[in-house]
C-alpha cells in the first residue's frame, strides 16, 4: 500500500490539469518523481511541487494499493481521478471541475464541495462527495448524448443543474436538493433524490428511474400518472415510502419511470381535491 | 534549394513507373531532371516514394463544418494535442479543427484536396476556412445540382447560357468545377419531399433530374473544364438505388468530351461520388442487399465513368451533405441529433453524427459493399479512395482502408472472427474475393487517377516540370509482404517518413516540421466574357427580387482567397 499525500501550498488563480497524476500513471512514483513533474496550468507547465508538499510513503505495484490524499483547497485543481480504474482518492476540501471525470474503478471521496461534471461520464467505482455539486453531476459532455454508465454518485449536498443528464446506468444518490432538469436524456439508471427538486425531472428521458423523496415544484406534460405504490422496489433497491408513480417522457414514447413522495406532493394527483383532503375514485391501493 | 531524394523505390503510375529504384530531384519547388553537386541529398534507400496524395471528394471547408463543430463539442474533444514548435494545438476526430485537417493529410503524405460541395451563397465563407487550413491546396467544387437558375436552363434545354452561367458563377464563387447533389432533391426538400428516382420532378419546376445532369454534363463540355461534372446521385442510402445509380450514369454515356486542353487530361464524362453509398439493392433495410457488382460491371463496360468510394471506416463519425432530405431519413432511422438548412435558391444541407458499428448489420453491409468496389472494378485508373469525408469516416483512415485493399487474409479474419456483423459474409461476395492491391494499384487510387480525375497534370505525378509534391513512406516493399502485416502499412501512410509540397519539407519521420498556407484552385473559362454578361442581366432581376444578400456582397472578392492559382481555360474550338 502506498499514500501519497498532496499538502496545498497555494490556491493558484489558474486551475491545475490533475488528469496525469491518478494512480493508473503514478502507482509507481517516488518523491523524486513528483519533483520533476511539471502540471499543465492554462497553456504551461509548472512544477507540481510549485502547488503541493507532496509525501510518499509505502510501495505499490499496481494502481489499486495506491491512496492519494489532497489536503487543503483544491477548488482550482481540475480532473482529479479523472480516468482512473483503481485506488483510492481522498479531497479533504473543495475540487475543481470533472472531478471522477470517466472513472472506470476505485473510490473518490470529496469532504468539500464540487464544481460541475463531477462524475462525468463514469463507467464505475464510486464517488462520494459530502458537500454540494454543481451542474451536470454524472451527466454526459457537452453535446454528448451518453452520459455515467455506471457506479455510484453520492452527493450529501445539493447538486445543480441537468444532474444525470443522459444518464445510461449507474446510480445516483442526491441526499439534498436538486435543481431543474435532473435526469434529462437519460436512458437508463437510477437517480435517486432525497430532499426536494425545484421542476423538470426527466424531461425527454427514454428509459430509467427517478425517485424524488421531497417535494416536486413541476412536472413537466410528458408524465402520466400510473399509479400509487408502496415501498417500491427500483433496480433491486426496496425504497420505504408511498409514491406516486409516473411514466414518462411520453413525447419521446419513453418508458421511464418517476417516482414522488406521494405524502408532500398531494397536490399533485390528478383526483385530489381540494375540499375533502380526500383522493377518489383512484382504488384501493390509492393514500388514505 | 536543390535537394535530391537518394534510391527510393519509386511508383508513379502517371508515367508508369511501378517500384524502380531511382533518384528524384527538385529545384524551387519543381521536379526537375538533374540537379548540381550541391544538391541537398534525402537519404530514402529502399522506401516507398510516390506523388503526394489527391484527395477526388471531401468535405474539408464551408459552413457544413463549422455547424458540425459547433453542435458537436463531443468530437472536437477526440484527438486534442498540445501545441508544439511547428503547430497549433489539434482537435477533433470526424470534423478537425482546420488547421487539424492540414496537419493530418500532410502527415498522410497528401498534398491537394477537393472540397467537393461549395455552396455559392456561402462561397466566400469557404474560402475563408481554406485560408486558415495549413499546407494542403484545396479546389472547391460549386455547386449547381439545385440552382433554380439551372433547373430553369435545363426544362429550356438551353446548354449555351447554362455554360456562359456556370463559367460566370465559377468566377463569381471561385470554384474549380460542377457539382451535383441529389439533382431536384435538394431542392424538393424545401417543400418537405425529396425526389424518388431518375425521372422525378420537384414541385413547381417542371424539370426531372435526368434533364438537369445531362444539361449539365452538355454544358459542362461546352466550356471544356478541366473535371466533368461530379455527381452525387439521386436516392443515396436507399436499398435499391443501384438501378439509379446505373441508369443516371448511363444516361451521359452519349455526351462527346470537350477537346479543349483542359479536359483532355481527364478520361471521364462524370464522376459518381461515393458509390458505396449508391450500389445497394433490396427495398428496406431488412432485405437489403449488395448492388456491388452491377455496378462495378457497369464500370468494367463503361469507360466514360470514374467514381470515388466512400469507404465506411466503421467508426462514430459525422455525415453532413447537401442532401438534406437523406439527412432527414437517417435522424428519422437514429435518432440522434439533426441540423438542417435551406441554402436559398441553390440548395439545402444536413448534418447528424452516425455511428458506424461493425456490430450492426447496416454498417457491416456498406463497409463490404465499399470494398467489393475496390475489387470488382478492374481497372484501378476508374476507381478513387475516399470516404466522403467525413460522412463515411474521416479522412485520416485512409491508411487503414489502404491496409485492406492489400491484405486479403485481414479482410477474412475480420470476418470470420466475427469483428464485423455476419451481414458481411451472408450478403456480400466480400469473402470470397482474395484480389490485392499492391504498391503501384494504390498509387494509382490516392494519387495518379485522383489527379487525372480533376484534370490536374502539375501534380499526381513525378514528371519533371511538376511540383514537387512528394511523400515517401519508412516501407521497404522489396522486403515486406503487405498481405501478411497490414498494421505496418497502416502505420506506415499513417506517418509519412517525408512530406514534400512545392519543394518544402512538411512532414519528417510523422511530424509536422513546417507549415505553409494552403493555395486555392479555381477554374477560369476564357473567351466567353460576352455569353456571361448577357446571362448576368437575365438573371439579375430574379437575383435582386429573392435573393436576401446584395449582388455586390455575394462575389467572392479578391481578398478572400488564400494564394489562388487561376486555372485558365480555352474553350473547345478557340
Ligand atoms: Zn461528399
Amino acid at each position: 500500500m502506498k499514500t501519497i499525500t498532496f499538502d496545498v501550498k497555494k490556491r493558484n488563480q489558474i486551475a491545475l490539469e490533475m488528469d496525469e497524476v491518478i494512480p493508473d500513471k503514478i502507482y509507481s512514483w517516488e518523491a523524486e518523481d513528483f519533483d520533476k513533474y511539471a502540471v499543465p496550468v492554462g497553456n504551461s507547465r509548472f512544477p507540481i511541487t510549485d502547488f503541493f508538499d507532496i509525501t510518499v510513503e509505502g510501495t505499490a505495484d499496481s494502481p489499486a494499493e495506491v491512496k492519494m490524499i489532497f489536503n487543503g483547497d483544491c477548488g482550482r485543481v481540475k480532473y482529479i481521478g479523472n480516468k482512473m480504474s483503481a485506488g483510492e482518492i481522498i479531497v479533504n476540501g473543495d475540487a475543481d471541475l470533472h472531478v471522477g471525470a470517466e472513472m472506470s474503478g476505485g473510490a473518490i471521496t470529496v469532504h468539500g464541495n464540487c464544481e460541475a461534471h463531477a462524475g462525468r461520464e463514469m463507467t464505475g467505482g464510486t464517488l462520494e462527495i459530502f458537500g454540494n455539486t454543481k451542474e451536470f453531476t454524472g451527466a454526459s459532455y457537452i453535446g454528448e448524448w451518453r452520459g455515467m454508465r455506471g457506479g455510484k454518485i453520492t452527493v450529501h449536498g445539493n447538486a445543480g443543474k441537468q444532474c444525470g443528464e443522459c444518464l445510461v446506468g449507474g446510480h445516483i444518490h442526491v441526499k439534498g436538493d436538486c435543481d431543474i432538469l435532473a435526469g434529462i436524456h437519460m436512458r437508463k439508471g437510477l437517480i435517486e433524490i432525497d430532499g426536494n427538486v425545484n421542476r423538470w425531472p426527466g424531461g425527454q428521458m427514454k428509459n430509467g428511474n427517478i425517485i424524488i423523496r421531497g417535494r416536486l415544484g413541476r412536472l413537466l406534460e410528458g408524465f402520466v400518472e400510473e399509479e400509487i405504490v408502496t415501498n417500491p422496489v427500483i433496480n433491486g433497491i426496496e425504497f420505504d415510502g408511498t409514491f406516486i408513480k409516473y411514466k414518462g417522457d411520453i413525447a419521446l414514447k419513453g418508458k421511464g419511470h418517476l417516482y414522488i413522495d406521494a405524502e408532500k406532493n398531494r397536490d399533485k394527483l390528478s383526483a385530489w381535491e381540494d375540499e375533502d383532503d380526500e383522493y377518489i375514485s383512484l382504488g384501493d391501493n390509492r393514500l388514505r | 534549394m536543390e535537394y535530391i531524394l537518394k534510391n527510393g523505390i519509386v511508383y508513379d503510375p502517371a508515367n508508369e513507373i511501378k517500384g524502380e529504384k531511382k533518384d528524384v530531384c527538385f529545384k524551387d519547388g519543381k521536379i526537375v531532371e538533374d540537379v548540381s553537386a550541391a544538391a541537398k541529398e534525402i537519404d530514402v534507400t529502399d522506401k516507398i516514394v510516390m506523388p503526394a496524395g489527391v484527395d477526388t471528394h471531401a468535405h474539408v471547408a464551408g459552413p457544413k463544418l463549422v455547424l458540425g463543430r459547433l453542435y458537436r463539442p463531443e468530437d472536437s474533444r477526440r484527438g486534442v494535442t498540445q501545441k508544439t514548435k511547428n503547430e497549433r494545438g489539434e482537435s477533433g476526430f470526424s470534423i478537425p479543427s482546420c488547421p487539424t485537417t492540414g496537419y493530418r493529410y500532410s502527415r498522410m503524405g497528401y498534398g491537394t484536396v477537393c472540397e467537393a460541395a461549395m455552396p455559392p451563397l456561402e462561397a466566400k465563407h469557404t474560402h475563408e476556412e481554406i485560408c486558415i487550413i495549413p499546407n494542403i491546396d484545396i479546389n472547391p467544387l460549386t455547386l449547381f445540382g439545385n440552382n433554380w437558375f439551372i433547373l430553369e436552363m435545363a426544362r429550356e434545354n438551353k446548354i449555351d447560357e447554362m455554360a456562359a452561367f456556370i463559367s460566370a458563377w465559377l468566377k463569381i464563387t471561385k470554384g474549380y468545377g460542377v457539382k451535383i447533389v441529389n439533382p431536384c432533391g435538394s431542392e424538393a426538400w424545401g417543400w418537405g419531399m425529396n425526389v424518388h428516382g431518375y425521372d422525378d420532378k420537384p414541385p413547381y419546376f417542371d424539370v426531372t433530374s435526368r434533364e438537369v445532369v445531362r444539361a449539365l454534363a452538355k454544358a459542362n463540355e461546352k466550356l471544356g473544364l478541366p473535371h466533368s461534372i461530379h455527381i452525387h446521385p439521386n436516392d443515396l442510402g436507399h436499398p435499391g438505388n443501384t438501378n439509379t445509380t446505373i441508369e443516371t450514369l448511363d444516361s451521359l454515356k452519349d455526351i462527346v468530351k470537350s477537346n479543349s486542353k483542359a479536359a483532355s487530361v481527364r478520361d471521364q464524362i462524370v464522376h459518381c461520388t461515393h458509390m458505396q453509398f449508391h450500389s445497394y439493392t433490396g427495398t428496406n433495410w431488412r432485405d437489403a442487399g449488395s448492388g456491388a457488382e452491377e455496378v462495378a460491371k457497369f464500370l468494367n463496360h463503361n469507360k466514360h465513368v470514374t467514381g470515388d468510394i466512400g469507404q465506411v471506416t466503421l467508426d462514430e463519425t459525422t455525415t453532413m451533405t447537401a442532401d438534406a432530405p437523406m439527412e432527414y431519413d437517417l435522424y428519422q432511422l437514429s435518432g440522434l441529433k439533426w441540423v438542417n438548412a435551406d441554402i436559398e435558391c441553390e440548395t439545402a444541407a444536413g448534418i447528424i453524427p452516425c455511428i458506424y458499428s461493425p456490430k450492426t448489420p447496416v454498417s457491416t453491409l456498406q463497409w463490404a459493399i465499399g470494398l467489393e468496389l475496390f475489387l470488382l472494378t478492374k481497372d484501378p485508373w476508374q476507381i478513387n479512395l475516399t470516404t466522403d469525408h467525413p460522412n463515411a469516416g474521416p479522412f485520416t483512415r485512409y491508411p487503414r482502408i489502404i491496409s485492406w485493399l492489400m491484405s486479403a487474409p485481414k479482410r477474412i479474419s475480420m470476418i470470420e472472427n466475427g469483428e464485423v456483423h455476419n451481414w458481411a459474409e451472408k450478403r456480400t461476395s466480400l469473402a470470397t474475393l482474395d484480389r490485392e492491391y499492391d504498391f503501384y494499384d494504390i498509387a494509382t487510387i490516392t494519387r495518379a487517377s485522383n489527379a487525372r480525375v480533376h484534370g490536374f497534370t502539375d501534380r499526381g505525378n513525378l514528371s519533371v516540370g511538376s511540383n514537387a509534391d512528394i511523400a515517401v513512406y519508412d516501407l521497404e516493399p522489396n522486403n515486406f509482404d503487405p498481405s501478411k502485416d497490414p498494421e505496418a502499412v497502416e502505420k506506415a501512410f499513417s506517418r509519412a517518413k517525408y512530406t514534400i509540397k512545392d519543394g518544402q519539407i512538411m512532414v519528417q519521420d510523422g511530424e509536422i516540421v513546417s507549415t505553409k498556407p494552403s493555395q486555392v484552385l479555381w477554374t477560369n473559362v476564357k473567351g466567353i466574357e460576352d455569353q456571361e454578361k448577357a446571362v448576368l442581366d437575365q438573371v439579375m432581376p430574379f437575383f435582386t427580387q429573392y435573393y436576401s444578400v446584395k449582388w455586390e456582397n455575394y462575389k467572392v472578392h479578391d481578398h478572400f482567397l488564400s494564394n489562388p492559382i487561376r486555372v485558365d481555360v480555352e474553350m473547345e474550338g478557340k
